[in-house]
């Protein structure tokens, strides 16, 4: 494909260029304005700062179960307030903030890397985050009303059926996942048609950045695992509310069934959430190392066999429950093969570190953190995938502590990095890097001292979900010192946002490119402008900024005075035709509303389906009025 | 920087090893096993740790060596040119990240191997020809135990406190009658859940005698964390003892005293739930007191079997186990005592 | 922005009713996401199934196959009319859009009556037992998104008979083929579990 012989625009056809462009872009202003943001930076930070929210929130129950985990017998939390505390802290971390914090993050980051001004729906993406934000308040509405969930956040049946957790408690539990299991749906389904449909010309699917194809595979497996744990919170909820007999055991329901549906999703979840925490990984070690990533098929490769196998691995979340010998067998394999995609990553990783030119930045201390943490977490997995010696771990401390080094190491550390790395796009200034590296140790301790001692209280007989234990047990020193480092990773949070809100002001000016990285978003403006590029790139490798600058190319012959961008092939992003984006628009969240109506008041009687399916429908017929002009101007 | 990495991650490495051996906490421990099954998996423990600990440790130098090798400035022009080094170099990375890879792969074929020997091994400590029985039905928040015979006569039925001979195979036959909980003696072997509507089934053998404590490892609500119990193993002879023992009725009081406390019980809402063989108590919703005093803990060993112990318990349960399903019952001081006195006569 | 040559973009079309538009891509996806839901629901309605040795359980009776297996005629028969549409929108062909999916809109509505009519013949509820639940949860759910598809039909229909339309309005027609095609097509799987599948697994009448 080589570009047409027109000319290069002159700078006065720039400026025109660039008036319009900031004129179609600009933000509409009022309240009513800002409720009408459909710009992926704007949304895409939203879904950030809630996220981050409700990290500190889930960080505070964390906290307080540690209070009262840190001497035996105690009486800090009585047993309701602790079943309610570690339900609501599992299901925070869960689904407020681990899945839409990616999300989040790849909804800003997606448009500037494949070269384009937005998502592919960006009203869809817009009602997305207002189901999220409902989903979010309307299980915290249940918290503070007493109602907060108590039964896990797995929430296994019969305990969280109708006879044995009556009120309204497991109801807020289940609803909240149809909130932001279809936000996450939403996310997804426009992330992968602005992959596979918007990049910039020349940017063929093995020339995209190793982030973007995380978040291809993470929402291909949103797609496939969400609707799992939606039907199976809709069991609970419809055995709760107009008795149903799925997973009631009484009238032929089987517990299991809900485990199985339950975990069918669960287990792949961990994937949604740990997945574009490897993409940013990548990212960032490629800028820090300034060098190409070594291994980029595999890597690849990896992520996709990762997506897939992961899907696999559901039962052994259920060894405990008496399965024939075959089924178990199966399941371990496969549980043990997964870490050979991720183990063939951490290869890669340290294979390009090893020959880079290393910038030893915070964020690059994030990746090493990530490094030690998440390979011991992976290796207590594999520990964990052995039937025999799960049937003796499973359900106590120790996989409390598995799971906490794999997500904490496997996801947080790297999106603690990405934050890092980011924070100048996103605001204009770098991070203080003294006190970054600062707050990394402080996490890294903390975290290990938190975190490593419950592998030996699970040996020691410790089961999980317990309020108390008394002192003959001798858990009493391991669980102080648990306290002890929670109290320190909390001043680590402390440390992050006050170096987040002191940057915002008094941090270095960042500029475009601080750290000389090779991808997309690195060529926009530091933060970016609602439009990203004044004209969009074409690419001719895969590292497009470490491309000598006369050899780059810019699209021409968009038109500025509407929200239009390019559509490309599939395989090759051969340009194919031009694409109009809406307007901003108040209708996503009035749809939410609707929405909300519908599943809130569904809780309480089923009727608000019918209204709330109604009020959706007139809804979005407002959404999808036909806009003028009818016709669009060629 | 990563050096300290490393030997942070070392010196967690010995701690574990040095407390998981110490002599504080080995009731309820995974690696002081006590019979067959749970020696095969503590086997099996110490061989995953000592192959994962060697990865993790490999892994980590490996990954500490990426920031001594800056120092030696290799190669740094074509890096900056091309962001790429020299093709050399690569290929040299290739066949290491392939043979670490292929290693990976046998590594964790070793322990997929190990870990279906150790199945297979355990499936077969059976006893199919005169197996013992034991069902266990899972309670919020107790265990009701029930020894199986094709005899009615020698069926036993218990609570919260199992009975074992030393040396032979006992099928635990598991069920719930409400949630799901888990049957767990670590000392003995893995958990196995108790599910409603469904049977369990698991085998446990003591090879030395003891007091082997268990807890329940399936969160069941409220009180989950106030749900343990005792197994015992015995002797075979000492075992026959307790059994005949408690197969008997209650033992029928003797003293005034003891009959007024019997008397304070019948006329209490204690028989709507509690069963005493021998009287007309036969309530079939909480724990068997026929041999109350013969164990050693009480409200599913929440609190050692005492008398002190017991009299809190009966005057305000709620307040020692809060939610649990035991109803607090008006009591007149007087008829407390007696009534102690004699439900710590039933042994 | 420093670039020495240009791309430039601007004899393509402003759209593309085809495979090509990100839309079609979109509602790919939803529509994996709703196939994915019914087969997890399949696969639960067979594991429940299987468990048991009578089903229906005693006191539920068979459905009734005949007036679900008639009204599958003018359920695949409205798929044509969708197609009909969605090749009219692509060419612009006002006539032919109204006339597809009038053809669409009628038929569906006939399969709804009937289905309706069938309903009211069934003897057990959701609540009766697992059963009743699954079998009300297949009925309920694809009624759900029958409807939805239906009335974005009506929609598109008002639309163009009224002149309220243009490219996008056409592109979403074509999209919306796909809808329908889902629709229709999910139907069959759940039709067979439904009215057959008791009758094909061995029970004990």
């Amino acid at each position: 494909m080589s570009p047409a012989e027109s000319h290069v625009p002159t700078a006065e056809e720039q400026e025109q260029h660039l008036r319009t462009l900031e004129n179609s872009w600009r933000h509409p202003g009022g309240i009513t304005g800002w409720l009408s943001f459909t710009t992926h930076q704007a949304i895409g930070m939203r879904y950030i700062v809630t996220a981050f929210v409700f990290l500190v929130v889930g960080g505070i129950l964390a906290l307080m179960m540690r209070f009262q985990l840190a001497q035996p017998n105690n009486t800090f939390l009585g047993p309701d307030r602790y079943n309610q505390f570690f339900t609501t802290h599992g299901t925070t971390m869960m689904f407020l903030f681990a899945v839409p914090m990616m999300e989040g993050m790849g909804i800003y980051l997606v448009p500037l890397m494949v070269g384009t001004r937005n998502v592919a729906f960006p009203r869809l993406n817009a009602f997305g985050y207002w189901m999220y934000l409902a989903g979010a308040i309307f299980l915290y509405v249940g918290v503070f009303q007493n109602a907060a969930p108590d039964v896990g956040w797995f929430a296994y049946t019969p305990l969280s059926g109708p006879e044995f957790s009556p009120g309204k408690r497991p109801d807020f539990w289940a609803q909240m996942i149809t909130f932001t299991e279809v936000s996450a749906m939403c996310v997804a389904a426009e992330l992968i048609a602005t992959i596979f449909k918007m990049r910039a010309p020349g940017m063929s699917l093995n020339r995209i950045p190793l982030f973007c194809w995380s978040m291809l595979v993470q929402s291909f497996m949103v797609i496939f695992a969400m609707p799992s744990v939606m039907i199976a919170s809709s069991f609970v909820l419809s055995d709760r509310t107009v008795a149903t007999n799925f997973v009631n055991p009484a009238e032929g329901g089987d517990p299991l069934l809900f485990q199985h549906v339950f975990w069918f999703f669960g287990h792949p979840e961990v994937y949604i959430i740990f997945i574009p925490a490897l993409g940013m990984v990548s990212s960032i070690v490629v800028a820090n190392s300034r060098r190409h990533i070594f291994g980029y098929t595999a890597m690849v490769l990896s992520l996709i066999a990762t997506g897939f196998i992961g899907f696999g691995l559901w039962v052994h979340h259920m060894f405990a429950t008496g399965l024939p010998q075959i089924a178990a067998g199966y399941f371990t394999a496969a549980s043990m093969m997964i870490a050979i995609t991720s183990g063939v990553q951490i290869f890669c990783w340290i294979a390009t570190l090893w020959s880079g030119r290393l910038r030893l930045n915070t964020a690059l201390h994030f990746v090493f953190g990530f490094i030690a943490i998440f390979v011991l977490g992976g290796l207590s997995g594999v520990l964990l995938g052995s039937v025999p010696l799960d049937l003796q771990v499973h359900d106590t401390f120790f996989v409390v502590a598995h799971f906490h080094y794999v997500l904490i190491g496997g996801a947080l550390f790297p999106l603690f990095g990405g934050f890092y790395h980011w924070y100048p796009k996103m605001t204009g200034r770098l991070m203080n890097e003294a006190v970054g590296k600062l707050n990394f140790w402080v996490l890294f301790i903390g975290f290990n001292l938190t975190f490593f001692p419950m592998h030996i209280l699970g040996l020691k007989g410790m089961p999980r979900r317990i309020y108390t234990y008394s002192p003959e047990m001798g858990w009493g020193p391991a669980n102080l010192l648990a306290t002890v480092g929670a109290c320190i990773i909390a001043l680590g949070g402390i440390i992050f946002i006050a170096n987040v809100v002191w940057s915002r002001r008094a941090g270095k000016v960042a500029g475009n490119n601080p750290w000389d990285a090779p991808s997309l978003e690195w060529a926009a403006a530091s933060p970016p402008k609602n439009y990203n590029f004044e004209y969009l790139p074409v690419v001719t490798s895969r590292y497009a900024l470490w491309t000598p600058p006369d050899e780059r190319v810019i699209v021409t012959g968009l038109r500025s005075n509407r929200r239009e961008v390019l559509a490309t092939t599939l395989m090759d992003a051969q340009p194919d035709h031009r694409y109009v984006l809406p307007p901003p628009s108040i209708w996503p969240l009035l749809t939410a509303i609707a929405v909300t109506i519908g599943f809130a008041g569904s809780v309480f009687n089923e009727w608000y389906i019918t209204w709330g399916s109604i009020l959706s429908g007139i809804a979005l017929i407002g959404w999808f009025w036909p806009r003028r002009p009818l016709e669009l101007k060629p | 920087m990563s050096g300290k990495h490393q030997s942070l991650n070392i010196a967690a490495l010995c701690f574990a090893a040095l407390t998981l051996t110490s002599c504080a906490g080995r009731q309820q421990s995974v690696v002081n096993p006590a019979g067959p099954q749970s020696g095969q998996i503590a086997t099996l423990w110490w061989f995953f740790l000592a192959l994962l600990s060697a990865i993790f440790i490999i892994v980590m130098v490996l990954t500490a060596l990426t920031l001594t090798r800056r120092h030696r400035g290799i190669e740094q022009e074509p890096l900056e040119a091309t962001h790429l080094p020299p093709p050399q170099t690569e290929a040299g990375l290739t066949r290491v990240v392939t043979a670490a890879t292929i290693l990976s792969i046998v590594i964790l074929f070793v322990l997929l191997v190990t870990s279906i020997i150790t199945g297979k091994n355990l499936s077969e400590l059976q006893d199919r020809k005169n197996p013992m029985v034991i069902e266990v039905t899972g309670q919020q928040w107790w265990w009701q135990i029930r020894y199986q015979n094709s005899d009615p006569q020698q069926v036993l039925v218990t609570a919260n406190e199992i009975h074992i001979p030393v040396g032979r195979p006992v099928m635990i036959r598991g069920t719930s009658h409400d949630v799901i909980h888990s049957f767990w003696v670590p000392n003995l072997h893995g958990k196995r859940d108790l599910i409603p509507s469904r049977v369990t089934t698991e085998w446990i053998q003591a090879d030395r005698p003891g007091v082997y404590r268990g807890q329940c490892a399936e969160f069941c609500g409220l009180q989950h964390a106030h749900m343990s119990l005792w197994v015992v193993a015995e002797p075979p002879d000492k075992f026959k003892t307790w059994f005949d023992g408690q197969l008997k009725p209650s033992a029928a009081p003797g003293t005034a005293v003891l009959q007024r406390g019997q008397q304070v019980f019948m006329n209490h809402a204690c028989i709507f739930c509690h069963a005493i063989r021998g009287t007309s108590a036969s309530g079939q919703n909480a724990p068997d007191l026929t041999h109350f005093a013969s164990r050693r803990g009480i409200a599913a060993n929440t609190l050692p079997n005492t008398m002190g112990n017991l009299g809190g318990w009966i005057t305000n349960p709620q307040n020692i186990k809060p939610g649990n399903h035991m109803a607090t019952i008006a009591m007149n001081p007087p008829d407390l005592q007696p009534l102690l006195q004699y439900l710590e006569s039933l042994k | 922005m420093t670039a020495a040559r240009t791309l430039d973009v601007s004899e393509l079309p402003p759209f593309r009713i085809s495979i090509q538009a990100p839309l079609w891509w979109g509602q790919v996806c939803l529509i994996a996401i709703e196939a994915t839901m019914f087969s997890i629901l399949i696969a639960a309605y067979f594991y429940t199934r299987l468990r048991v040795d009578v089903w229906p359980p005693p006191g539920d009776q068979f459905p009734n196959v005949l007036l679900p297996s008639l009204a599958l005629i003018p359920l695949i028969l409205s798929a044509f009319g969708s197609y009909w549409a969605s090749e009219a929108a692509k060419k612009d062909d006002r006539r032919g859009m109204i006339l597809g999916l009038g053809l669409n809109l009628v038929l569906a509505i006939i399969f709804f009556v009937m289905r309706i009519i069938e309903w009211h013949s069934l003897n057990f509820n959701w609540m009766a037992d697992a059963f009743g639940s699954y079998v009300w949860a297949f009925l309920g759910l694809h009624s759900f998104d029958f409807i939805a598809g239906l009335v974005e039909t009506i929609v598109f229909v008002v639309f163009v008979a009224s002149g309220r339309y243009g490219e996008r309005e056409r592109l979403g027609i074509h999209v919306d083929s796909l809808v329908w095609y889902f629709v229709v097509a999910i139907w069959i799987p759940l039709y067979i579990v439904t009215y057959w599948g008791p009758r094909l697994v061995e029970t004990a009448q």
